[in-house]
């Protein structure tokens, strides 16, 4: 569906709104569903805790840790059902 | 190294960042000059304590390529392409059931712009009627039973 045949099924003539709020649909059907999944990776690195989740992301869907033992295999993990004791680690 | 990731990984989510935590896996138990056994589990949770090339995978929804210049329905997948700055001609790369959610989104927006919330609320809930219709699609199965031999027919 095109843009301009939206705009005629909502009766509405303003473009740059329309433009906006299909985003915001999307980004609503997102947040719920899975419409179209995308993947980020980055290095672990040793003694480093924090990582930065990718901007664009809307739901987490999986988190895979790489296991060179196993042919390369990104293996799912699992989610901590508590935070750790240690909230701000000033010399890790 | 790693192994068993699946295992020997766990994560918390923590605002915009993630928190990635290694479980060292340890019995904990040991035997005492008596013979008896004492301790229990011990396992701790500790940094990362190697380095992976590109070992941190992260799959996650996002709007991904929301403009395509053709119909997204009547043209294969590697041959849309992205548009940056869509304008009236462009296609939603949704299928047709997803657009015409937009459809009712939109129409709900319009209708709160003026006020009438009575009208945005009917269109929201139609909005998401077509896209739970939609999730029900996709996940529509057909299950088969096999009849045993001295079942009553």
């Amino acid at each position: 569906m095109t843009i301009l045949e939206l705009m005629e099924r909502a009766n509405t003539r303003e473009t740059k709104l329309v433009i906006a709020y299909v985003k915001d649909a999307i980004n609503k059907m997102q947040s719920s569903n899975e419409i179209t999944t995308t993947s980020a990776k980055q290095n672990i690195v040793e003694n480093q805790r924090d990582y930065n989740l990718p901007a664009d992301l809307i739901a987490i869907k999986h988190i895979s840790v790489l296991d060179t033992e196993d042919d390369n295999k990104y293996k799912i993990i699992r989610r901590l059902a508590s935070e750790p004791l240690v909230s701000e680690d000033t010399n890790p | 190294m790693s192994y068993d990731t699946d295992r020997t990984y766990a994560y918390i989510q923590s605002g915009k960042k993630l928190r990635l935590y290694k479980i060292r896996r340890s019995s904990g138990r040991f035997i005492d000059t008596e013979g008896r056994v004492k301790g229990g589990n011990l396992d701790s949770i500790i940094y990362p304590d190697e380095a992976i090339s590109l070992g941190l995978r992260v799959e996650y929804t996002a709007i991904v390529d929301p403009f395509v210049d053709k119909d997204p329905e009547a043209t294969a997948v590697g041959d849309l392409t992205t548009v940056t700055a869509p304008t009236e001609s462009t296609h939603i790369n949704l299928n047709r059931m997803l657009s015409l959610a937009v459809v009712d989104y939109v129409r709900a927006m319009m209708a709160e712009r003026i006020g009438d919330l009575e009208k945005k609320e009917y269109y929201l809930r139609e909005f998401h009627k077509k896209v739970a219709d939609n999730e029900s699609n996709r996940n529509k199965m057909y299950i088969a039973n096999t009849i045993k031999t001295y079942a009553i027919k």
